[in-house]
């Protein structure tokens, strides 16, 4: 036994980086991208919307304006992914026949999913590039990923 | 060489739980720090006794006898 350090996630990085995250997070939920953005918006249906906003994230404004979006789907659930004016990663959640206590339980569902690939993502790089070895790695049965490493040094 | 060993859980949350095993001293709180700087803050961080342990160093000793000739 030695130290035993928690840590709390910040985002910030560039679109190219997070968007992984974002695929990840969708993959694991059922989630796929939607293609026909264009059409769907020239529909007039009201939603109820929720926004969730990322406290500790920065999106470095590379690849993609502000008001930019990728659109999720799954059913009549819409999960919409932005970049805010302050620069601020926002999750959306809309769609037909749920509640907005449902929701904001699904944006937020999606927001710590994508945290959790998105620091998975950057654990798992950094450690490849610092030559750690990963001798075991396995998802628990509360979502937990568990990675075990093993560093030799001189 | 030594062998470090790290077990690293990422919660649901992404909160993340470093565990730093076989690292004595300082060498614990590089760990700690590096992935602080991938990660994000440091939320809490505590010490067991392994950390107050000092840390291994190596000592060769070389001794050499010369033997004067004639």
């Amino acid at each position: 036994m030695s130290t035993v350090v928690i840590l709390t996630p910040i985002i910030i990085s560039s679109w190219p980086v997070i968007a992984p995250a974002i695929m990840g997070a969708a993959a694991a939920l059922g989630l796929v991208v939607k293609d026909d953005i264009a059409e769907e918006q020239n529909e007039e249906q009201v939603h109820e919307t929720v926004e969730v906003e990322l406290a500790e994230s920065e999106v470095i404004a590379q690849n993609l304006a502000t008001e930019q979006e990728l659109v999720l789907a799954k059913g009549n659930l819409e999960i919409r992914i932005k970049r805010d004016e302050r620069g601020r990663c926002v999750v959306c959640a809309s769609g037909r026949d749920y509640s907005k206590a449902e929701l904001e339980q699904k944006a937020q569902e999606f927001t710590q999913k994508m945290t959790q690939c998105f620091v998975y993502n950057r654990v798992v790089s950094e450690l490849q590039n610092n030559n750690m070895q990963i001798v075991n790695e396995e998802v628990m049965e509360d979502d937990t990923v568990r990675i075990n490493v093993r560093h030799w040094v001189d | 060489m030594a062998n470090h060993e790290l077990e690293i859980t990422i919660a649901k949350n992404g909160e993340v739980r470093v565990h730093v095993k076989g690292a004595k001293g300082k060498k614990c709180l590089e760990y700690s720090q590096w992935l602080a700087q991938i990660v994000g803050k440091v939320k809490d961080q505590h010490y067991t006794s392994e950390y107050y342990e000092p840390e291994t160093k190596v000592k060769i000793e070389l001794h050499q006898e010369l033997k004067e000739e004639g």
